[in-house]
């Protein structure tokens, strides 16, 4: 198999670049000098743009075909936003330029932090966080800091139910809590009971996310954010599901601290292969002293100001003060993808509300696909899953469990996942929440039409009718079939070797 | 109208399916209680035209680094990135591709991913390296938490880590956030007067779960003294080092040198300074580490016909397997940027990378000597060697002077009082490849011409 290190052209060859501008490079201490260079490739653009058109040719995204990645909301990417990126404006910005120089990229963070606190009921937002687990872990450091401001350092628990997403538990045991996680209720909800059992005098915080990774819509939410407040912790929501929400309830009325928002989820800023994220939070006032430093702010222009936007005010960095816990981010956060999440934003204004409405239709339409086929496509299908949670209605994603199929035939979950990447999808999160068994977590977003759900609806009734052999085996049509894990993880090639064996 | 809603307008259909007459029958389990009844007080949808409009004329109100001669930079490049890169790193399979959990559908950006761990790998001079961190900084910290978590059990002094004091500031707040919640004291390693590391003074870290230094350092400095630093501080300590990372096509890797970890800015490769990010942070380590390491990790393996493939690998150490026990909390890291990276310095070759570096020194020097010859500009580290930027100091206040540098038409660095209240008259040049002879002139005149008014 070819790889970029089999380009092996004349040494320097390949991309030219302008001569130094003086012959100083003799000053460099002998010892400082370095003895070998890198052994990169020795490639022309040429080769280059045909080597990684061929990887990009061997990778699913998007564009490429559906992708119901569940709690990831692989949404459509506007491709407008990428070309606003690629302005001067943005692009050949540095952070540590002088407010005054800019004032455009300061209107937008601003206009961002209002936007998202509107719609989350918070009353101040940091852009700082640069993916949705540094969200909220600077979340979690904000409650920290104010239970001590309290002088309650002794709250040293965060409460987790166990359908959470693992970056919950991971942030909040960086910031050196313990966890304890509660038990769902046997309707996948949250369980009252079982976070009373949880909650004392030394709980910090509760995290949890609303609708749940169920894409159940936690019912008690305003119940379970009183106990927790009378027991003096603070709530957190995680906003990986925000995408369901918005504009119909946000965490504000939930009677939540603070939240994060993906900004590459529910905003769409396109993070290929994993990211770039961006995960700014909200919080209540009495948290707001604790933010990372510094935020947008603006004031009414005056006479002498230079130019700013032309809207009439002068924006600036503004410290947050001696309460704040400084910088997770080394600069303002990844300004590029808020850039991005505001050109989206624009888009809907103040429908962003059909944004969530469409995703709750299209998850809801879909799980009714798959689950009430027609009579002579049932005729076909050996097994047909079972819901991961009982419910008349889901939220922008719904849960699967394969186990019956398994038990009938033994196609697991995986087998399943696998075989639908031959059908030309992305398989929906797999084995998550781990208390579904079996569980295929599904996520259809707002901007697949009802063809593609219809088409995807038949293609998984297909697949339960198939043969299960073909789906044991499957993938059957993909660039490479299915891949061992096991081998890799024991033999951990994790580099190029670079010897002249390469096959 | 809102346009991004393939069934908006066939909405009736799709709830009649369901047996349910409006959108807002979706909702009825979210408790009235909770309800928001109101719409959202943000004005009308736009269209594409409109939002490009509007970005260009908003954007269009800051002012660009390539506008005018520019010497901004702590450790933030103004780099030239090759058009091939955003060209290609933007082909939707790319740019619309998640976590690669599928790894027969992923091959391509696997590969790519596997071949940047090479990459890095040669550079650095270390055998693994991970698919990227959020940006320089977290690298830095989550390499400290790594180490501590690797060292602490026979440590002689357990969960201590010494930090290098020219460390940038916002660096060493992000490392204190990442630290301070698991019981890591972090002690200050003090520098000498010429800037370089005090080796004696480190020899104190002997027996401590880690030290962090910066080749250069945060004024730019590259210190010859850090390579000596592994035998100060003996073989159980775990040596972390932050790299600028072009600096490494001329400057011995630190893998060379006794380094365990390390860290440092990949943003020189592969995108602009884009106002802080998208930028994303490099890591690599030596075997010891591997397992406790944070972030993604890509190995080759074979399928099942014995054909060779790509992974996602070493899954357990991560937080949607070991929960609360994870290695780190991060889940999206900064893949897309690191692919940039990856075809810039597949383009560079390596040749390309040290005549990089070389150009980087060259304006350096260039811009150090003519600078440091105005009169009553002094070099804060005389007689030092420079990679990309270098401190002087000034007749008076620095922010001053940078204003009116700024309305001679030069953004001429940043004033160190921003960092360190002591260093209120100081700025910090920075240089790159892209500096010319014209700029450094401008950034001459308006340094005289600041200083003639100061004296006047």
């Amino acid at each position: 198999m070819s790889t970029v290190f089999d380009f092996q052209g004349a040494p320097g060859s390949g991309w030219s670049q302008p001569e130094p501008i003086s012959t100083r490079i003799s000053q460099i201490p002998e010892a400082l000098r370095r003895q070998n260079l890198p052994k990169w490739p020795r490639a022309s653009e040429p080769e280059l743009v045909r080597h990684y058109t061929g990887l990009s040719q061997k990778t699913f995204g998007i564009d490429t075909g559906f992708y119901p990645l569940g709690s990831c909301t692989m949404k459509h990417n506007p491709r407008v936003n990428e070309r606003i990126v690629q302005l001067p404006g943005i692009d050949r910005i540095h952070p540590l330029q002088e407010d005054s120089q800019v004032q455009g990229l300061l209107s937008i963070y601003f206009e961002m932090q209002e936007m998202l606190a509107i719609c989350s009921g918070m009353d101040a937002v940091t852009l700082q966080p640069v993916a949705g687990a540094q969200g909220e872990f600077t979340a979690i450091r904000c409650i920290q800091e104010y239970h001590k401001s309290n002088g309650e350092s002794h709250r040293d628990k965060v409460i987790v139910p166990d359908s959470a997403h693992g970056t919950n538990p991971a942030s909040a045991s960086m910031c050196g809590y313990q966890i304890i996680e509660i038990p769902s209720a046997s309707d996948g909800r949250l369980d009252i009971e079982a976070l009373e059992a949880a909650i004392g005098p030394d709980t910090a915080a509760m995290m949890i996310t609303n609708p749940s990774t169920l894409g159940l819509f936690e019912t008690n939410i305003a119940e379970a954010s009183k106990i927790v407040h009378e027991a003096g912790g603070q709530m957190y929501y995680d906003g990986a599901n925000f995408n369901a929400i918005i504009g119909k309830t946000d965490p504000g009325r939930m009677g939540f601290d603070a939240v994060h928002y993906n900004l590459h989820k529910t905003f769409s800023q396109p993070h290929g292969g994993g990211g770039p994220g961006s995960g700014p939070i909200g919080v209540k006032e009495h948290l707001s002293q604790f933010l990372p430093t510094p935020i947008a702010s603006r004031r009414e222009s005056k006479d002498g100001d230079p130019t700013g936007v032309g809207d009439g005010y002068w924006y600036f960095w503004d410290d947050v003060g001696e309460g704040s816990i400084g910088k997770v981010q080394q600069w303002n956060g990844n300004a590029g993808a808020v850039v991005r999440a505001w050109a989206f934003y624009r888009r809907y204004g103040r429908e962003l509300e059909r944004m969530s409405e469409f995703a709750v239709l299209n998850s809801n339409y879909l799980r009714h696909r798959i689950m009430n086929p027609a009579s002579d496509v049932a005729a076909k299908i050996h097994c047909m899953p079972s819901e991961g949670a009982k419910a008349d209605l889901v939220m922008h994603e719904f849960t699967l469990s394969m186990s019956p199929i398994k038990e009938m035939n033994g196609v697991t979950g995986k087998d399943f996942a696998k075989r639908l990447l031959d059908y030309g999808y992305m398989s929906p999160t797999l084995y998550f929440p781990q208390i579904v068994p079996e569980c295929l977590m599904i996520e259809p977003t707002e901007t697949e039409s009802k063809e593609v759900l219809d088409k995807f609806a038949a293609d998984f009734h297909e697949v339960l009718s198939e043969d299960p052999e073909i789906v044991t085996s499957a993938p059957h049509t993909t660039p490479v079939k299915r891949v061992d894990e096991v081998w890799a993880a024991r033999k951990l090639i994790l580099r190029h070797p670079m010897t002249d064996s390469e096959d | 109208m809102v346009d991004q809603i393939p069934n908006l307008g066939r909405e009736s259909e799709m709830l009649e399916e369901l047996g349910l007459s409006t959108m807002d029958d979706l909702f009825a389990n979210i408790p009235e209680e909770v309800r928001r009844t109101e719409h959202l007080p943000l004005p009308e949808p736009q269209s594409e035209e409109e939002i490009l409009g509007d970005a260009t004329r908003i954007l269009g109100a800051n002012v660009h680094l390539d506008s005018m001669p520019s010497f901004i930079s702590a450790g933030l490049a103004r780099n030239f990135v090759p058009t091939m890169v955003p060209m290609l790193a933007t082909r939707g399979e790319f740019l619309t591709s998640y976590t690669p959990y599928q790894p027969e559908v992923s091959q391509g950006m696997l590969q790519a991913m596997w071949e940047f761990q090479t990459m890095v790998s040669e550079l650095v001079g270390l055998p693994i390296s991970n698919v990227s961190m959020y940006d320089a900084s977290t690298s830095a910290a989550e390499a400290i938490t790594c180490a501590v978590r690797v060292k602490s059990k026979k440590a002689s002094q357990p969960n201590s880590v010494y930090v290098s004091a020219l460390v940038p500031p916002h660096r060493l707040s992000v490392i204190e956030n990442y630290t301070q919640g698991v019981g890591i004291d972090i002690h200050i390693l003090p520098h000498k007067t010429d800037g370089t590391l005090d080796l004696e003074a480190a020899a104190s870290a002997a027996g401590s779960c880690a030290v962090y230094v910066e080749q250069p350092n945060a004024l730019g400095l590259l210190d010859g003294g850090l390579m000596q630093l592994r035998s100060a501080i003996g073989e159980t300590t775990a040596l972390i080092v932050g790299v600028d990372a072009v600096s490494l096509g001329v400057i011995e890797p630190p893998g060379s040198w006794g380094a365990d970890i390390v860290v440092g800015e990949g943003q020189p490769f592969g995108i602009g300074p884009t106002a802080g990010g998208p930028i994303y942070g490099l890591f690599a380590c030596t075997k010891e580490f591997l397992r406790l390491m944070p972030g993604r990790i890509v190995g080759q393996s074979i399928d099942s016909e014995g054909k060779t493939a790509y992974t996602l690998t070493l899954s357990t150490r991560e937080q949607h397997i070991r929960r609360h026990r994870a290695t780190s909390n991060i889940c999206s890291n900064e893949t897309l940027i690191a692919l940039m990276g990856a075809m810039h310095m597949a383009l560079l070759g390596p040749e390309g990378l040290e005549k990089l570096a070389t150009r980087i020194f060259s304006s350096t020097c260039k811009t150090l000597d003519a600078v440091s010859s105005i009169p009553g500009v002094e070099l804060v580290n005389p007689g030092g060697c420079f990679f990309r930027e270098f401190a002087i100091r000034l007749p008076g206040q620095a922010n001053k002077a940078l204003e009116s540098m700024y309305s001679d038409g030069v953004i001429g660095g940043i004033s160190l009082g921003k960092w360190w209240n002591e260093m209120s008259d100081c700025i910090l040049v920075g240089c790159d490849e892209g500096t010319t002879e014209s700029d450094i002139s401008a950034l001459v005149k308006s340094i005289e011409n600041w200083i003639g008014g100061v004296s006047e």
